[in-house]
């Protein structure tokens, strides 16, 4: 019994993990409190009225008061209503609770009653609920309604968030797939009717006793009257407990189709601005279909999206512990909502700041509001030669040559940088960097696919992005795929995903950027995923078929032909039937309609009102240009992994509407903004950001680019002759002749311990996660030891060979050498570093001085790195 | 800013005093220098005589089956027994799988719990992040691998990294989720060196650890100097955490490099061909036999992946068909060659009395099920599985904990994955009251509160 006790203290201590309190006096903490919400709404007001002439002035006339929730729904005896006043701030955002005593009251105490913080119905009507604090007061409506009714709990209404709530039906307890102790539950509820069977009828309905609750085992074993071994759950005391014996008691009704439903879970505050250390409780209510609403604060399940910023505990209590931005994931019957806390930076900034510093596309003026609001200074713009290698690597993926930084720092014309982004878009090599890119997604893999199947799947993407295809048509024809896989290169989307689930769930992670592998077996735990859904979706695909390759890799020509057949249907385990073909939150398609289904879901996919995949390819490129996304990691887009600036992402993915997903335009518009030029060098008020975009934030370059900036400042290419295939045979290729760049390769198997070691996308699997640009110790051995650089320094032909033989100077030699590695001129501290060093080395071998002077350039973070 | 004082005492940010709580502001992947770590040693996360205990991780990655390695049920129907027998041991205790002949003769080195769980999700990923660092990743967090934690709190005891991973890091496990093999929010600083080479090769060398022969020491001492006068003038890097960490690299690079103690430690022809032969001419024979070398050379922490993925190569992920392995691959190529390097480098130790102070832990993310599959295979299962310990204290030839008939859930001392990290973190004289900086410099326990070593094992 013991362990079994200590088992559930560790479930305990996991809900919690930092609950420590702090144990401050209660007057102490109210009047801190006090002077910091003052001094916090005096920095909002500050920041919301930027020209207002006193600090004093400001509290009282930009704080606003207001009752949560803005109306009260009671419904029959058992309902109640937690209530909060809280303070609001011009726009509207929530800022704390107050903590002064308020004064609560119903005007009609006939109708409806207050205590302890909540509101209770005492008859049919209609009210106002009153707070009162000094000389304010505030008022919402009060409708009570079903009260000549004694309470009658539902199943599916009552009964299951509560057993979510206290965790019978979590992995680890009765919600693992074997059930535990011979007593199943769906994991989190997802199955009602299998649930109500296992609880009233399974094992000769031994586990309820309605006429009796207490002697239920139902209820006798969480309450500890019977040894459990998961430990006490309930209290007799308990809400909870109430909720099923009572239920119990009613004769435990079971859960019908013609249920009410679950339409939306609202979280109040929805958003919030909140200091350092500051607490604000949350309130959680259900919406029926039956118009009903119901205060589920106390069966929600709270999550922290960003533990450093803010945490939260078990009954919703939020505090912040950091800046910046968190969010908390609230989890109930299976649907999510998040609410945001914003919790600005300590730095003293004057608005001219934000409002003076210089716009020049829409993405600017969301992104200076966002740093205006958490108080992080926006770094200048950066040094013309760092915009032009920035923005050289990031559409082409390769250095601009010495001819083409002199070009372009020797302009004077003021458009220059425009110019320059409009130059790259048309270049040859925009088209190689970002069919690269997309074929990370599409996982095009000669350790998958044989190599002729390899070219054409890359071809066609190549050919799309040379066109400038717009993204919904690519994506359109990877779904609608059909034919020869050779001939219509796609097709090869099928060859490596085969079932319906496989389709199913790649297609929603490549183009949506949405995981819903886990609802294949139950309703996904953290999301809004439902196993009916996932099956729904994969019904989709159930109709494709495809001969020839089955998907091993030993066998055969691996090559498909796609065709679709006009009936068939995939069995979802659970129900043994299938699910009506839906494409995951769109409208269903009926059974026996004869078109391919596919069609019906590339059309709900590429719509503009489709809410995940403007936002997952405009993402995308974001972090492309940034090295970071808006949502970060980028393959996972669900609810509870909130945005760093929501209104960004949701403006750059309505360009892309607007635009017809033309994504240059995109690449474009960020590349001309002020936010992408801004300087990498930290600013003491904008060093801690690294979500918000107020630096340019330096990073490693990515693998493939950086063997061909190695290529190309020392002019010898490298070979890719070799495939390494599964089982790690090694077998020719004559597909890239000699001087073929990285980023030209079209299979992630060609054979390359440099791209290896510096982490490129295996393409094993649909995610951009298979990348890594981390430096490790390995990397740094390699550029040390290594034959990528020293080789080519010492190669007979190539730049330093043509360097030995023109005799230069050493001012020359230094300039040279700069404008080509680094895309710059010396500094002058420099040039004085260099002329000293180089006076001491007259006597080296030239060779020798030549490689080591380019090796020291090339090894500096300056050039591994883009800044 | 480190804010360590007094003996034992150290003030957290709030002015509560906490003992043995160490909190190194936002420090985060700089890292901290070693007359730092003597100090935090000094202050009792590591105790002293501890200090020369080391950790070979062996990680069965795919998750080898309970049933048919450590936990057999003989007893049970045939479609749970499966198609192996028990085999006695030199402990009269301990009775284990036929397919594992060489550990039935040192049974009394080692000890197994037969009762380990856990609650993520059944994929791999999610075990690997539970299992190597004792919780799963939540709210943004990630958690540190435990050679990660030794890192930190133990620092450097020689030219070599402090944790080392042979052969190579964990490829994908299929979840798109980080696989728990990194220094997480104690920083990219504290990430292990990888290998990336087979040992086993005929020309097996660690790539680039050595310079090139034309580069002399005078050389490279000439283009270190060289490369400063461009590295003086980069401001714009200080705040970029990867940035710092490559320049932390490239000093640690230069030291491991121009070591003649690493040099050597690395260099398996300098054994006996009889040696390498005990351990088996195979990658994980001969991971076995190099993690011996490091730890001799001073690495304080070496985790052995057994293999590198679970897809297309023979592992312990033996769901019975394509990508993955069958029951016959499990017996006839990764059990043999398994249990041939787990037993020469448990006995070598052993022999070199080594062992007392060498933790062996064998760690997998988690078991398989209990029914065989209709393609004859298991598929996942973190309700029950088993894991070996040996050395570093632990007591050999006991077995901690029991499963249900068939396998399925413990049925006796059920243990967390936090117990596990408490186990191996007790070996090597961490206090597991012991407090990391975390995510936002705030201190985060090594392990979640209420966790504690085995005691059964020691």
């Amino acid at each position: 019994m013991e362990i079994y006790f200590g088992f559930q203290r560790w479930f305990s201590v996991h809900g919690s993990r930092f609950s420590v309190e702090h144990p401050l006096p209660n007057r102490e903490l109210r009047t801190e409190n006090r002077e910091r919400r003052r001094r916090f709404l005096v920095a909002i007001a500050v920041a919301a009225l930027h020209c207002l002439p006193t600090q004093a002035t400001a509290e009282e006339t930009s704080a606003d008061l207001a009752i949560l929730p803005s109306s009260v729904e009671l419904h029959g005896s058992a309902s109640s209503q937690r209530i909060l006043l809280e303070w609001l701030s011009d726009g509207g955002t929530a800022v704390g609770p107050v903590e002064d005593p308020v004064t609560w009251q119903v005007l009609d105490s006939s109708v409806a009653r207050t205590e302890n913080g909540r509101v209770f119905p005492v008859a049919d009507g209609e009210t106002f609920l009153q707070a009162q604090l000094g000389d304010r007061d505030v008022r919402v409506p009060v409708h009570v309604a079903g009260m000549p009714e004694p309470a009658n709990w539902e199943f599916s209404r009552h009964v299951l968030p509560v057993l979510s709530k206290v965790g019978c039906n979590q992995g680890s307890c009765h919600g693992a797939l074997a059930g535990k102790g011979g007593f199943r539950l769906s994991l989190r509820g997802y199955d009602a009717f299998g649930d109500h069977f296992n609880i009233t009828q399974e094992s000769r309905g031994r586990r309820v006793e309605p006429a009796e609750p207490g002697r239920s085992l139902f209820l006798a074993k969480p309450t500890g009257a019977i040894a459990h071994k998961g430990g006490l759950r309930l209290d007799f005391e308990d809400r909870n407990y109430q909720v099923l014996s009572e239920w119990l008691l009613q004769g435990a009704a079971a859960p019908s189709h013609d249920d009410p439903v679950l339409k939306r879970v609202e979280v109040l505050p929805a958003e919030m601005q909140l200091g350092l250390e500051q607490r604000q409780p949350l309130i959680v209510r259900a919406h029926y279909s039956d118009g009903r609403v119901e205060d589920v604060t106390q069966w929600a399940t709270y999550t922290s999206a960003q533990e450093p910023v803010a945490e939260v505990d078990e009954h919703g209590l939020v505090r912040v512990v950091g800046h910046g931005e968190g969010a908390i994931s609230v989890w109930f019957s299976s649907q999510i909502v998040v609410a945001r806390i914003s919790s600005p930076y300590p730095h003293e900034l004057d608005d001219s700041v934000f409002q003076e510093a210089s716009r020049s596309s829409f993405i600017d003026e969301i992104v200076l509001e966002k740093l205006q609001q958490l108080r992080l200074e926006p770094s200048a713009r950066c040094r013309d030669e760092v915009f032009l290698r920035r923005a050289f690597l990031d559409t082409v993926g390769i250095l601009p040559t010495t001819e083409e930084t002199l070009g372009f720092l020797n302009d004077t014309q003021p458009d220059k940088r425009w110019r320059l982004v409009d130059d790259l878009l048309s270049r040859p090599e925009f088209t190689d960097y970002w069919a690269y890119r997309w074929s990370d997604i599409l996982a095009i893999s000669g350790r998958r696919l044989k190599p002729r199947a390899v070219k054409a799947y890359y071809k066609w993407i190549h050919n799309h992005v040379e066109k400038n295809t717009p993204w919904d048509e690519v994506v359109r024809e990877v779904i609608t795929a059909r034919g020869d896989s050779l001939d219509q290169g796609q097709t090869n989307f099928y060859s490596l995903h085969q079932t319906p689930e496989d389709m199913a769930e790649n297609i929603s992670q490549a183009f949506l950027g949405l995981s819903i592998n886990c609802a294949k077996c139950h309703n996904h735990p953290l999301e809004k995923w439902t196993n009916n859904q996932y099956y729904a979706m994969a019904n989709l695909f159930a109709r494709v078929r495809t001969k020839g390759w089955f998907g091993d890799e030993g066998d055969g020509e691996g090559l498909i032909t796609l065709t679709v057949q006009q009936r068939g249907d995939l069995m979802q385990p659970l129900t043994g039937k299938p699910q009506p073909p839906t494409p995951l939150d769109g409208e269903p398609l009926d059974f026996d309609d004869p078109s391919d289904r596919r069609e019906h879901l590339a059309d709900w996919l590429t719509a503009p009102e489709n809410p995940y995949f403007a936002r997952s390819i405009a993402n995308r490129i974001w972090a492309s240009l940034f090295g970071r996304g808006i949502v970060e990691p980028v393959d996972n887009l669900r609810i509870s992994n909130p945005a760093s600036n929501e209104k960004l992402l949701t403006a750059i993915a309505d360009f892309l509407i607007r635009h017809n997903f033309d994504l240059k335009q995109l690449i474009r518009e960020i590349l001309i903004s002020e936010t992408y030029q801004r300087a990498s060098d930290p600013l003491p008020t904008n060093r801690d950001d690294h979500r918000f975009f107020a630096r340019h934030y330096p990073r490693r370059l990515m693998a493939e680019p950086l063997l061909d900036a190695i290529a190309q400042v020392t002019k010898v290419p490298g070979e890719f002759t070799k495939i390494r295939l599964d089982g790690n045979s090694v077998s020719d290729t004559s597909e890239y002749p000699v001087g073929t760049r990285a980023l030209q390769l079209f299979d992630s198997a060609v054979e390359s311990s440099f791209l290896d070691t510096f982490g490129r996308n295996r393409r094993e699997i649909v995610c951009e996660c298979g990348r890594s640009n981390t430096p490790t110790m390995v990397q740094v051995l390699h550029i040390h030891n290594g034959d990528t650089i020293n080789s080519r320094l010492q190669a007979e032909k190539g730049w330093i060979a043509e360097l030995v033989a023109a005799e230069l100077d050493d001012r020359t030699l230094m300039t040279q050498a700069y404008l080509r590695v680094l895309s710059r001129y010396p500094t002058s501290e420099e040039r004085e570093d260099w002329t000293t060093e180089l006076a001491g080395l007259s006597d080296l071998p030239r060779r020798e001085l030549l490689e080591d002077v380019y090796w020291s350039l090339m090894s500096s973070r300056e050039f591994l790195f883009q800044h | 800013m480190l804010e360590l004082t007094g003996p034992g005492k150290a003030h957290t940010c709030d002015g509560q005093t906490r003992r043995d709580f160490l909190r190194v502001g936002t420090l985060g992947a700089m890292g901290i220098s070693l007359p730092q770590y003597l100090r935090a040693r000094e202050l009792g996360a590591i105790k002293p005589t501890h200090d020369n205990r080391s950790c070979i991780l062996i990680f069965n990655l795919g998750a080898p089956s309970q049933l048919d390695t450590f936990d057999l049920k003989p007893d049970a129907p045939a479609e749970v027994r499966g198609p192996f027998k028990p085999i006695s041991t030199r402990s009269s205790d301990i009775q284990i799988s036929e397919i594992l002949p060489k550990h039935a003769e040192i049974a009394d080195k080692f000890s197994i719990v037969r009762s380990c769980f856990h609650t993520a999700a059944a994929v791999h990923d999610s075990g690997w992040q539970m299992m190597q660092t004792g919780r799963q990743f939540t709210g943004g967090v990630e958690t540190p691998h435990v050679g990660a934690v030794v890192s930190y709190l133990g620092g450097r005891r020689s030219d070599l990294p402090p944790h080392i991973v042979l052969p190579e890091l964990m490829g994908s496990g299929g979840g798109n989720l980080p696989n728990g093999q990194a220094g997480g929010f104690l920083g990219k600083a504290y990430d292990p060196y990888a290998l990336m080479a087979d040992p086993s090769q005929p020309n097996f060398r660690v790539p680039d650890l050595l310079p090139p022969d034309e580069l002399g020491s005078a050389r490279i001492e000439r283009r270190k100097r060289l490369r400063d006068i461009v590295e003086r003038r980069l401001d714009s890097f200080e705040a970029s955490d990867d940035a710092r960490l490559l320049d932390q690299n490239f000093h640690a690079a230069y030291r491991l490099m121009t070591s003649q103690q690493a040099r050597e430690a690395f260099d398996l022809s300098m054994e006996p061909e009889k040696v390498r032969e005990r351990y088996g001419m195979n990658r994980f024979g001969q991971c076995c036999l190099l993690a011996r070398r490091l730890i001799e050379a001073g690495v304080r922490f070496v985790t052995i992946n057994t293999f590198l993925t679970v897809f297309d190569e023979i592992t312990w992920d033996i769901h019975g068909s394509k990508p993955f392995t069958s029951i016959e691959g499990m017996k006839n190529i990764v059990a043999p060659a398994y249990d041939q390097g787990y037993s020469a480098l448990i006995e070598d130790l052993d022999q070199r009395g080594m062992l007392e102070d060498t933790l062996v832990p064998t760690l997998a993310e988690f078991g398989r099920t209990p029914k065989v599959n209709p393609a004859g295979g298991r598929d996942h299962w973190p309700q029950c599985f088993s894991l070996t310990f040996a050395g570093g204290g632990v007591q050999g030839g006991r077995v901690v904990g029991a499963s249900d008939p068939i396998g399925a859930v413990p049925a006796d001392r059920p243990t967390q994955p936090g117990e596990v990290l408490a186990t191996i973190l007790h070996s090597l004289g961490i206090d597991l009251d012991t407090h990391l900086p975390g995510p936002g410099g705030r201190p985060f326990p090594v392990v979640d509160t209420g966790n504690r070593e085995i005691r059964e094992l020691f």
